[in-house]
């Protein structure tokens, strides 16, 4: 058995020279320090992605796009296909785990600054592809075709006209109509299934190239005291079996939600019904959609919800630009500035979305 | 002699222009001179009240005595108008605004209008004008207002009137062979028609249900008498307490049937099959149904009812008091879907009316009996159905339990057919063999369901078992190597 | 790999983990592949909506009489005519949901409820029925009866 693996492993380490990548990930180190258990949450991203794509793909076997049949594709699979429950309901659960380890993984970075200088391309794509996930979420959340899915989505494209000069026509755009139809689900499920994961791809190749070329960032406080000797982990294969042992604990985690909370289904969706109430977005979203809720109907001349939107694109555009203001940390300064922006937006998101949550 | 005839002639003359500038109707006085009945018909006329002269219809002069003239091409003179011709020169002025107020008329007149959309606006079967002529109700000659007992169109003359042509089998042959033609004859049989005869104008006559000039085919959605229309063309008389306040009957039937599941039925569903007024009074005939007929008028619908209850106890019991069969327990115009609360010996309840636990103690036995055994199938179905909510909601596959359910639900509306039979053995047996029976198999199945659902957790359990030991290992593998290599 | 080749020295407790680890993926394997086997293995009923189902032979079913067959969740009525002629309904009754049963004597479809009846071509005749049946379309195959949707 060994002799036959070592066999193959030769013939293909004559062709496309595998020694050389063993070499290369040898001589990887990951700096350990207090901080240390934040680099995991890297990892846990990428597998929930990756489970992701599978259990997505398995989905596909059996769902079907259309206003029509999406509902009763969907009971079919909780109900006559076996393990189907298990599928939707662990896509389901991941997916909520992906984007709340991204957003771990995202605040973990900014706060230790390791998108300075070089690694402002990696934070560039990061949050680009947080943002696709984003829309993962929003697309993935319509394709049931149940009321509650049919409602947040109209809520949240009615939203998203708001923004000034062009909402209107990305509403349209997003819903392939004036309204909220299966040609809005038939447009969702095309963004779910090939346009995001193949832009997410692309995102995703160039992030994990940068992080191989640049190595692990380290706090700035490290590099300040260049003289001491920083403690590293090698990467393979200690913290690769660590990383390994992490997404087996993530697994586990899965599983029991998914078996303790398995995904509802609720009716499906009418749209001459009345809405029903308590419409909620995903829980991602609700520090956004609780925050419009709060201005005022008008604000001065300017419709409040419209400020709102205005306010958190350009919030959103300044936390994507961080490495390019905070030129402080890229020369190995601290910039307490960046640290209070920071704290007021995590404790600004939990603050809301429990607000959201509980209203 | 010359001198003389110029005079004459002169005075002709200033006679003729005498005659010309009076309103002497020429017509009538020469024609009346000659004995003409015709003449003697117009004396009573509306129009000539109106001094509307003959020639209005006939054409003519009719200010000149000189025959010659006054009946000349001319003149305009056409003689007897033919054909549709005839209700053309009524339209003339009828039709017209401004010519009847003229003679301050309150008449509308819009009824050439109606009548175009009228059944009897068809051609005739010559082909050359239409089946029916203004004249054909209201006379050519001697027209009075409808509201005169001498018009053939008046209330009490009317169903004669109608019956010329529609009691007439060889001429209705003609047009509308599968119409029946004893509309008539039914017609003085119904209270309508008998108080009619005695000289009631105000109760129905042919017109009140069917329209006057505006008759449409029943068949016509537009129609009075269309299945939907008839609760509201009846109750134009019977909801109308002022109208009806000398009959002693009370008014209150439409508001009653429209609520009640047939008026439902045909009011707000449309459903043209639900009966109407006349389904069970009859049309032409109209009546309230005997005491003892009531479970036949009912059963022409609900056939297997009438049946089980002509069989049982209860026929001859109700007969010998006088009670009006179905309508002892459902009522009449406000008939409600049939629930639990019908049967039983509670205090609203139907049975313990008459059934008394000393009094009928059998059937108040029976009663509570078969209102206990209802019930408990309610509450099965109930349960078996929230079971299979739960087990579809947990995603499990029961569709085969589900599809056997509806044989539970079948027979709970069987329970409300063999009811009628008032035979506490055959409802028993309804009861339990088709509904309890599948119902607790129906139970049984949705649980084993939701059971299987919970098997699932030791499906978890094991995998995460293996995947927690495999983490462990890891964890054991790393301790060693980074035991041995120290960095 | 290296780390692999490494850890061979004879130790008793480093085989042990080394078949631990062993056991560990091959369970860990068979947990992931039993319910990803399970899933893409084609269910009974392979698709969402029912579009046709299998009503048994033709020799099943005698001339002159009628047979309920499941539809998806709904009761289906398929009747053999005197003349041979293979006819099939929604066999719930549009009046309060019943089943419907073809009656011989009376050469009609009837509901046991109601009393409610439907002649051979699904229109209700007689009886609180508001609405007619709908039709199915039946299709036979050499001795099997297929019955499928109207479309």
């Amino acid at each position: 058995m060994k002799v036959r693996l070592q066999k193959i492993y030769e013939w293909i380490d004559q062709r496309v020279q595998l020694q050389d990548l063993i070499n290369f990930m040898g001589k990887k180190y990951v700096p350990v320090h207090r901080h240390s258990v934040w680099y995991y949450f890297g990892g846990v991203t990428l597998f929930l992605f990756i489970i992701q794509v599978f259990t997505g793909i398995l989905l596909l076997f059996y769902y079907k796009g259309s206003a029509d049949l999406a509902f009763e594709s969907i009971q079919f699979i909780m109900s006559k296909v076996s393990f189907g429950w298990l599928i939707r309901s662990i896509h389901t659960w991941s997916a909520n785990l992906f984007i709340l380890s991204a957003f771990i993984h995202m605040f973990s970075v900014y706060f230790e600054k390791s998108y300075r200088k070089p690694r402002e391309i990696t934070w560039i794509t990061g949050m680009l592809m947080l943002l696709l996930g984003l829309g993962f979420g929003f697309s993935g959340y319509l394709l049931p075709w149940n009321e509650l899915a049919f409602f947040a989505t109209k809520v949240g494209s009615d939203i998203i006209g708001d923004i000034p000069f062009i909402g209107e026509e990305l509403k349209i755009f997003m819903r392939g109509g004036e309204d909220v139809t299966g040609a809005t689900l038939s447009r969702m499920f095309g963004f779910h299934v090939a346009l995001f994961p193949a832009l997410f791809s692309i995102l995703l190749i160039i992030h994990l190239l940068l992080i191989q070329r640049q190595g692990m960032s380290q706090p700035i406080d490290f590099e300040n005291n260049s003289g001491n000797e920083i403690s590293k982990m090698p990467f393979f294969p200690n913290f690769f079996l660590r990383d390994i042992l992490f997404w087996l604990l993530v697994l586990n985690l899965l599983a029991v939600l998914a078996v303790f909370f398995p995904s509802e289904l609720g009716r499906k969706a009418d749209p001459f019904a009345p809405a029903p109430a308590g419409i909620k977005p995903e829980w991602y979203f609700l520090f956004m959609f609780q925050t419009l809720k709060y201005f005022p109907a008008n604000i001065w001349i300017v419709e409040g919800e419209m400020l709102g939107i205005i306010l958190f694109v350009a919030a959103g555009f300044l936390w994507l630009m961080v490495p390019f203001w905070d030129t402080k940390s890229s020369r190995g300064q601290k910039n307490r500035l960046t640290n209070y922006i920071g704290l007021f937006a995590v404790i600004f998101i939990i603050v809301l979305t429990i607000l959201g949550w509980i209203s | 002699m010359k001198g003389m005839l110029n005079i004459l002639s002169a005075m002709l003359f200033v006679c003729s222009f005498i005659y010309a500038q009076t309103n002497d109707d020429q017509c009538f006085i020469c024609h009346e001179s000659t004995g003409d009945e015709i003449a003697e018909l117009y004396k009573h006329d509306v129009h000539s009240q109106r001094n509307i002269s003959c020639n209005a219809c006939h054409g003519g002069n009719s200010r000149t005595d000189d025959m010659e003239i006054a009946m000349s091409g001319k003149e305009g003179f056409i003689g007897v108008p033919k054909g549709d011709d005839i209700s053309n020169r009524c339209v003339n002025c009828h039709s017209n605004k401004e010519q009847m107020k003229k003679y301050n008329s309150t008449l509308p007149v819009n009824q050439q209008s109606l009548i175009q959309n009228s059944v009897h606006w068809q051609k005739s079967i010559s082909g050359s004008s239409h089946i029916l002529q203004c004249t054909t109700c209201h006379n050519a000659h001697g027209i009075v207002s409808v509201k005169n007992p001498s018009s053939p169109a008046y209330s009490l003359n009317l169903p004669a009137l109608c019956a010329k042509c529609h009691n007439n089998a060889v001429y209705m042959r003609s047009y509308n062979p599968s119409l029946p033609v004893d509309q008539f004859q039914k017609y003085r049989t119904s209270v309508h028609g008998l108080k009619n005869e005695r000289g009631d104008t105000k109760t129905a006559d042919c017109s009140d249900c069917h329209g006057s000039h505006e008759i449409r085919k029943a068949s016509d959605v537009k129609s009075k008498v269309y299945p939907s229309n008839i609760p509201k063309t009846c109750s134009n008389c019977h909801s109308n307490s002022e109208y009806m306040s000398g009959y002693k009957i009370p008014t209150d039937q439409y508001k009653k049937f429209s609520s009640g599941v047939h008026g439902i039925a045909l009011l707000e569903k449309n459903d043209l099959n639900a009966p109407a007024c006349n389904s069970c009074h009859g049309n032409h005939a109209a009546t309230p149904p005997g005491v003892e007929s009531i479970s036949k008028v009912c059963g022409t619908c609900h056939a297997l009812n009438a049946e089980l209850f002509s069989g049982s106890p209860h026929k001859k019991a109700f007969d010998e008091k006088n009670y009006p069969e179905c309508e002892t327990c459902h009522g009449n115009h406000h008939i409600l879907t049939a629930t639990n609360e019908l049967l039983g010996v509670g205090k609203n309840e139907i049975c313990g009316k008459c059934h008394k636990e000393n009094l009928n103690a059998e059937g108040f036995k029976s009663a509570r009996l078969m209102r206990k055994l209802i019930d408990s199938l309610d509450v099965q179905i109930l349960y078996a159905k929230k079971l299979i909510d739960e087990a579809e909601q947990k995603g499990m596959e029961i569709s085969e339990a589900k599809f056997k359910l509806r044989d539970a639900n079948q027979a709970k509306q069987e329970t409300r057919t063999i009811i009628h039979s008032f035979d506490i053995e055959k409802f028993k047996e309804v009861v339990e063999q088709k509904g309890l029976t599948v119902a607790s198999s129906v139970i049984d199945e949705s649980k084993k369901a939701i059971n299987d659902y919970y098997f699932r957790r030791y499906g978890l359990g094991v995998s995460v078992l293996i995947i927690s030991g495999l983490a462990f290992t890891i964890f054991l593998y790393i301790r060693k190597i980074e035991k041995k290599k120290n960095f | 790999m290296e780390a692999v080749d490494s850890l061979q020295q004879k130790n008793g407790r480093r085989e042990f983990l080394k078949y631990l680890l062993t056991g560990g993926i091959t369970g860990f394997c068979a947990a992931l592949l039993y319910p990803l086997i399970s899933y893409l293995k084609p269910p009974e009923q392979n698709e969402v909506a029912v579009s046709s189902v299998s009503a048994g032979k033709i020799s099943d079913i005698e001339k002159e009489s009628g047979k309920i067959i499941r539809f998806g969740n709904k009761p289906v009525i398929l009747i053999r005519t005197a003349d041979d002629k293979l006819l099939a309904f929604d066999a719930v009754c549009t009046h309060l949901d019943c089943t419907v049963q073809y009656k011989k004597e009376m050469g009609v479809i009837w509901c046991a409820c109601h009393n409610g009846k439907y002649d051979l071509t699904g229109r209700n005749i007689s009886g609180p029925p508001p609405k007619p049946l709908q039709p199915y379309r039946v299709i036979l195959k050499g001795e099997e009866i297929y019955i499928s949707k109207l479309t």
